[in-house]
């Protein structure tokens, strides 16, 4: 199912500027994930779920920019997984570390 | 949507393209992003032992820089996203333009990182200060070394666009230089908030 290609939805090899359109929406929501891990750290008293947030924005960001950026949204699911499985396991890593 | 109906299999399907670039590129960017996953992991457990060093020293850190840097850095990701795109509609000139804002937006990042740097410096701050500097000038300046590495094999990407040796057709060299690009970027998005947010 990761390959359906419903209505609105772009894919690069067929639809080139769409795709263009699309990459910079994605700029757009990582510009604004990095200033609220900005704002997080300036104004933010921090504690346990502090921590857990900023680290949840950097998996999203490491989602977005791996599938829409690298272009593994379009390959074999294993290396999407491999992606998100380094970031769960080195995020979860950090995140024992803080919580000890 | 005809044209991709064409493409599709009878469960209306497309399928699974292969990797952008040489296969190899993968293995490498697995390789440096295990490296510095265990540098990541290793300076969280490190902290862990050293609580109120840690978290005084990391006050200090210029945060308006690193996220400043942050944005420099995904930008210029999107600029490489930009130019590989070009490419396949054949646009080698436009590929290339892409590609020289993504390295002006690379010599930026280094340009802020050595002030940065040299702010720690002029503190008198060195690798010996305490552990928290030592791991924050460790991973920054090895991430700075491959920033400066993405550059290069950028610019030789340029030199080949001019050149014409990139087409619609075959643009594997231009995947394979992004991808590389991009792994820097994704190995800040982590580095960003670990060193100079979270405490």
């Amino acid at each position: 199912m990761d390959h359906t290609f419903p209505t609105g939805l772009y894919h690069p090899l067929i639809m080139n500027k769409p795709i263009n359109h699309f990459s910079t929406r994605i700029w757009l929501v990582l510009i604004m994930l990095t200033m609220l891990t900005f704002a997080i750290g300036e104004e933010v008293a921090q504690g346990k779920a502090v921590m857990l947030s900023v680290l949840a924005i950097a998996f999203i960001k490491g989602q977005l920019i791996a599938n829409y950026f690298m272009g593994l949204r379009y390959v074999s699911w294993l290396w999407r997984g491999i992606i998100m499985g380094y970031f769960v396991v080195v995020g979860g890593m950090v995140a024992i570390a803080y919580l000890l | 949507m005809n044209t991709n109906a064409a493409l599709m299999n009878e469960d209306g399907v497309l399928p699974a393209e292969d990797l952008p670039g040489d296969f190899a590129i993968w293995i490498f960017i697995l390789a440096e992003m295990l490296v510095f996953g265990v540098m990541f992991i290793v300076y969280a457990f490190a902290r862990a032992h050293q609580l109120e060093v840690f978290n005084a020293s990391q006050l200090t850190l210029n945060r308006g820089l690193g996220t400043l840097n942050t944005i420099i850095l995904i930008t210029s990701s999107y600029f490489v996203v930009r130019s590989v795109a070009a490419i396949k509609v054949n646009d080698a000139r436009q590929s290339a333009r892409w590609l020289l804002g993504a390295m002006a937006l690379g010599a930026m990042f280094i340009v802020v990182k050595l002030w940065e740097f040299n702010e720690k410096f002029s503190a008198g701050i060195t690798l010996e200060t305490n552990d928290f500097y030592m791991y924050y000038l460790t991973l920054t300046s090895f991430h700075l070394m491959h920033v400066l590495m993405g550059m290069i094999i950028l610019g030789c990407i340029v030199f080949k666009l001019r050149n014409g040796d990139y087409t619609a057709a075959e643009h594997f060299g231009v995947e394979t230089g992004a991808s590389f690009w991009h792994m820097v970027d994704l190995l800040w998005i982590i580095l960003f908030p670990l060193v100079y947010i979270i405490h």
